[in-house]
């Protein structure tokens, strides 16, 4: 390792002396790295909601609603109020000068504008 | 203000008795860590691991935080980016937490052989016992820590500015964070996390949002825009508008006031070297060259062809000479002559002559004389009809004699025919133009004001008529500069030739889809290449008659109108294709900030912007307060009150002034509504855990490694602090 890099003790040692149980002894290398942990949706699943009562607060629902407030859509490209509609590429545009932007535009920059707003095209 | 890390190794560690709380703040952007009854953490960094490789010795080395870029150059961080303990705001991988909580108790200055002090941590609001229940595990297995406390960090902050005198004992807490937004009800100074709601949008998606959007605008500098910069970029320039719409059409008009909001970030940029125009003798010397060059292979050329002619004229003197020595040789010797020589007969050294002649003509460049085709060049079509009559009559029998005079009278009364047809038609076509001469010169000479204006409207008419027929014919290649590739851009139309050959396909493709493919068995299977391959050929004559009346047109109109200029001699209608590549300028590697200042923190607000579809903010605080189970106007009016906001994104300029016009908009007309900002909306989570463990009251709130054994899963979901002690 380089001086500087010792120096600045930017990598973590591997034995820390306040550890009862040490990072190489609980993850030895020779294991297989399978995955140990949950998603969580995963973590969710599990934590069986539904035998709760209905008004405890939980992690699900203390989510918010849906929004009630009427939608407000933006051009997708400029951010202005949009009044259009492409039906061809799906964007929302804000004028003509907007527009012809948009025909001209590739298909992948059409499909990251839509992916902005979770409006893309995905293939599973 | 760019939140900096704060990691020197602390070296007190040992001065604290073992009573004295551990405090961190475990948030999803950083992890603060220092002493219970102090006012500031003492150690922050960022809650992210690396494991990259070393470059040189090739060890996977564990890097927690960010560190100065300079000094991870000795490292390879190619294949793992760097990785956060948290999925939204839950921890779940707690290997990654280890590791960052191991940086944390050693940067702190842990130095025993187990860390033999109460902990306090923060978590997220209702974490799930999983995880909670894994954090405790953690601590009590791993460190050795004597006893646990959680606590929610929106709450510590809340009741830390109570104390200060901020807000009030009952309040609404609106925390934008790192991952979610939580919106939190106090009554009586303590959370109701019955009324509490959450909006899975923060920080992160503001940054991912800015950051996507300006590289979308300026894909060529994309690799400059990492995440740091584009979060220091969201720190200094984002602000939330007091009206988006007001604010979007602002900018669209190109206000002035526009103008002075619109951020620019010049990139380096250096301008590439001018080049300089060759010199006079730079010039010369290449024209030399060039000369020199030229006149060589002339000369090469000159060689090849006299050697050439002197070949072929050795090549005449030997035929002469063996034409005259055969006629020297008796007839019975000219075949044992001939076979000496290979030739066969006295023809073929006669024909052999005859093509020596003629390419040493050619080569000598004299004139072909093309006799011989003229000859042959009679008229095929009277041929074919009257085969008989070029036949000379001592040739063919009577009936053929009689049909021969038949025919000759035919062709020349036909011939007749046709002769007075095309006078009369050309006669006619004549008068016609004449008429139209007469007309017009009339209608000139009447109002030529009108009839000059008249003809410009049919010549603009003919013009585009024509050439959107050109365009038709021939389009895919240069009429429109968004289809370079000859492909069929968005929002074209296939041209003749290619609508033609798309029918053909098509038609093929069903023909012979149904039964086996029998495609190429029948000879006329491959016609259909040839039609295909038929590009832009004119088969009908339209447009040249209107070419025709196009050039009439723009000739009478160059004859009459002094300021007329023909379409063609402007360049096409079409506008002019911009160049594709120009040379770069300082302006291509500015950053123009506008809309996206306001636009990207406009997502606290509106989540569906980005695809999120859960109520805004200020909708949030009106869905808290119709969560809490009724108690009545009071309750409801004390709430508004104290509207108090705390974490990181709360430190937009203006949040305040929109959340209070947009709760108003959801309560009563008249209700009070007071919307306070954290003393200081990142660090207060930490501080007012910090005074809250430093309590005496502080260890009844903890739980043990036996009590976390012994009282069960169902206990520890229940398990929550109180926070007024």
């Amino acid at each position: 390792m380089e001086q500087e890099v010792v120096e600045a003790e930017i990598v973590l040692p591997t034995h820390l002396s306040f550890k009862r149980i040490q990072m190489y002894e609980k993850y030895p290398k020779s294991q297989s790295r399978s995955r140990h942990w949950k998603h969580l949706k995963q973590i969710l699943q599990a934590e069986n909601y539904q035998n709760y009562p209905p008004d405890e607060p939980t992690y699900v629902n203390i989510e918010s609603p849906p929004s009630m407030h009427p939608c407000k859509r933006i051009c997708d490209v400029t951010g202005y109020e949009a009044p259009y509609y492409d039906p061809r590429t799906n964007l929302r545009y804000a004028n003509a000068e907007v527009f012809k932007l948009i025909r001209s535009l590739p298909n992948d920059y059409v499909q990251r504008y839509l992916a902005l707003r979770n409006a893309a095209v995905v293939l599973k | 203000m760019p939140f900096i890390s704060r990691i020197q190794r602390q070296s007190d560690y040992n001065l604290f008795p073992s009573t004295v709380p551990i405090v961190i703040d475990n948030g999803a952007s950083y992890f603060r860590i220092g002493w219970a009854g102090e006012t500031n953490p003492r150690v922050i960094f960022r809650n992210i691991v690396q494991r990259p490789r070393h470059k040189t010795t090739g060890e996977t080395v564990t890097i927690v935080g960010d560190h100065d870029p300079a000094l991870l150059k000795y490292f390879d961080c190619t294949r793992s980016g760097p990785r956060s303990a948290f999925d939204s705001n839950v921890v779940y991988q707690f290997e990654i937490m280890e590791y960052i909580l191991d940086f944390g108790f050693d940067r702190l200055g842990a130095n025993g052989s187990e860390i033999d002090h109460p902990v306090l941590i923060t978590e997220c609001v209702c974490n799930p016992v999983q995880s909670r229940s894994k954090m405790a595990e953690l601590l009590f297995e791993t460190y050795g820590v004597p006893s646990v406390a959680f606590g929610v960090d929106a709450a510590f902050s809340y009741k830390y500015n109570q104390h200060l005198g901020v807000c009030d004992k009952e309040g609404l807490a609106i925390c934008p964070g790192f991952t979610t937004t939580h919106v939190i009800p106090f009554i009586e100074g303590e959370p109701v996390y019955g009324g509490s709601c959450r909006t899975n949008i923060g920080g992160y998606h503001i940054t991912d949002y800015l950051k996507q959007l300006i590289s979308l605008k300026y894909p060529h500098h994309m690799a400059r825009f990492t995440w740091e910069k584009v979060e220091d970029l969201k720190m200094e320039h984002c602000y939330i508008a007091p009206d988006y719409a007001l604010e979007a059409r602002l900018f669209q008009k190109g206000a002035k006031e526009a103008e002075d909001k619109t951020r620019c970030w010049q990139l380096p940029w250096i301008p590439p070297p001018v080049e300089e125009p060759p010199s006079e003798e730079e010039i010369a010397r290449k024209a030399a060259i060039k000369e020199k060059q030229g006149q060589r292979l002339r000369e090469m050329a000159e060689a090849k062809r006299s050697s050439r002619i002197n070949e072929l004229e050795n090549e005449l003197h030997g035929l002469e000479f063996l034409l005259e020595q055969l006629e020297q040789v008796e007839e019975d010797d000219i075949p044992s002559f001939l076979s000496a020589t290979g030739y066969l007969s006295k023809q073929e050294i006669e024909s052999a002559l005859l093509k020596v002649t003629q390419s040493l003509r050619k080569a000598k460049g004299e004139p072909k004389d093309d006799q011989a085709e003229s000859e042959e060049k009679t008229d095929p079509s009277t041929n074919e009809k009257f085969p008989l009559v070029n036949i000379p009559d001592n040739m063919l029998t009577p009936e053929q004699l009689k049909e021969k005079r038949r025919q000759l009278f035919l062709k020349t009364t036909s011939e007749g025919r046709q002769r007075a047809k095309q006078k009369r038609s050309e006669s006619e076509l004549e008068r016609e133009r004449k008429n139209q001469q007469d007309e017009e010169n009339r209608l000139y000479g009447e109002n030529p004001e009108l009839y000059l204006e008249q003809l410009r409207v049919k010549y603009k008419e003919i013009s585009e008529k024509v050439e959107q027929r050109k365009r038709l014919k021939t389009n895919g290649n240069h009429t429109n500069g968004n289809n370079m590739s000859g492909s069929v851009g968005r929002g074209e139309r296939l041209s003749a030739a290619q609508r033609e050959r798309m029918r053909l396909l098509t038609t093929a493709a069903f023909d012979r889809g149904k039964g086996e493919d029998t495609f190429g068995a029948r000879d006329e299977d491959w016609q259909l290449y040839k039609l295909m391959s038929k590009d832009n050929d004119d088969d009908d004559d339209g447009p040249d008659q209107d070419e025709a009346e196009l050039t009439r047109i723009s000739s009478r109109l160059q004859e009459i109108d002094p300021t007329f200029v023909p379409s063609s001699e402007l360049g096409t209608s079409q506008p002019v294709e911009v160049p594709r590549i120009r040379p770069l300028t300082k302006e291509d590697f500015k950053i123009v900030l506008g809309v996206e200042r306001f636009r990207c923190p406009e997502i606290l607000f509106h989540p569906n912007w980005i695809g999120v579809d859960q109520a805004g903010l200020d909708e949030m605080a009106g869905v808290s307060i119709r969560r809490l189970p009724s108690m009545g106007e009071g309750v409801e009016e004390r709430l508004t009150s104290s509207i108090f906001m705390t974490g990181g994104s709360c430190l937009f300029p203006g949040i305040a002034e929109r959340l209070e016009a947009g709760i108003r908009m959801i309560r009563p007309s008249g209700s009070l509504i007071k919307v306070v900002r954290a003393f200081d909306p990142v660090l207060d989570a930490w501080r007012g855990a910090a005074a809250y463990a430093i309590d005496p009251q502080f260890l009844t709130q903890t739980f043990s490694k036996t009590d976390y054994y012994e009282k069960g899963e169902d206990w520890l979901r229940r398990y929550q602090v109180k926070y007024s002690l």
